[in-house]
């Protein structure tokens, strides 16, 4: 056995001994007293207030998009209903303009007709 | 990285199973990093109350061994920074080293030869002794030591090795059963 090999199994026998000897070492029965007396070890607490499950990554991501195609619907139904009001506005407008077209016309057609009346009267 | 990644929380033991399981880890670590068992008595409650508060951010019993063993760690360099501090404390500590009867490891052949390198491993330097402690009480590796300790791996590496290495020359120099040839 050379040199190198012979200072390489000594250390590995060195951090054999280390492993050993540094093995836990058990707790005081003191710290688990000591536990309990402030109330940290009660079950029934514990299960109390064992932290709600936290929810899927996946569940949070399809809430998410549900609640973003409902608010695009909701927008979308809102848009509607504003075009939809502003074409029966717009046919309504057109209704009495047309409307007022013939009545404007009829008058003018009873001006004419009134006129050529007196025309012929005074002659 | 010592923990899973994707969130087991049904897997997650309750605060008494973590206590049953951990608390033997948590001792050892606070015990072997301040060599002082009241103290590390006083780690461990400190590190399970915590645990206690942060019981819903953990996601597996792994990821609840690594943060253990990461806050133990952490309390424990706070506590011995703090131990630094306190001039008067040191004193008091310097005047029961002295008061008490002279004792060296070597010196000390009734103790287990365990007992006798857990008082070399307190003489070292605390990072070489925190990593050595991650190494052979916990058996990581260094990547892991790495993640549990917040430092860059290399560091790590090399403090394993200086820390190893001192660690054997004052076995040889101090401990019979360590001198070279022997």
């Amino acid at each position: 056995m050379n040199e190198f090999e012979k200072e390489k199994s000594t250390m590995e026998e060195f951090e054999s001994e280390l492993r050993e000897a540094f093995a836990r070492r058990p707790a005081p029965p003191s710290l688990k007293r000591r536990l309990q007396e402030r109330g940290l070890l009660d079950n029934g607490r514990r299960e109390r207030n064992r932290p709600a499950r936290p929810e899927n990554h996946w569940i949070t991501w399809q809430k998410l998009a549900a609640c973003l195609a409902l608010t695009a619907v909701l927008a979308g139904g809102v848009e509607w209903h504003i075009a939809e009001q502003r074409r029966k506005e717009e046919a309504a407008r057109e209704q009495v303009l047309t409307a007022l077209r013939i009545t404007s016309h009829a008058l003018n057609q009873m001006n004419a007709r009134l006129a050529a009346r007196r025309h012929n009267g005074e002659d | 990285m010592a923990h899973g990644s994707k969130t087991d929380f049904e897997n997650l033991p309750g605060f008494e199973q973590l206590v049953d399981a951990h608390q033997s880890m948590v001792f050892s670590l606070a015990l072997r990093m301040t060599g002082d068992r009241g103290l590390a008595e006083e780690i461990a409650q400190d590190v399970f109350m915590e645990l206690d508060r942060n019981l819903n951010k953990l996601e597996n019993a792994d990821h609840a061994c690594f943060w253990l063993r990461r806050v133990t760690m952490s309390r424990s360099a706070d506590a011995l920074r703090r131990r630094k501090v306190r001039g008067l404390d040191l004193w008091v500590e310097m005047e029961d080293v002295h008061a008490a009867p002279a004792s060296t490891p070597a010196e000390d052949r009734t103790a287990p030869l365990t007992a006798r390198l857990e008082q070399l491993l307190a003489t070292l330097p605390e990072p070489q002794r925190a990593a050595l402690i991650l190494r052979y009480q916990e058996d990581l590796t260094p990547d892991e030591i790495a993640a549990t300790l917040q430092a860059p791996v290399a560091t790590v590496k090399s403090h394993l090795q200086r820390g190893l290495k001192l660690l054997r020359a004052k076995a040889e120099s101090h401990l019979k059963e360590f001198v070279r040839g022997s």
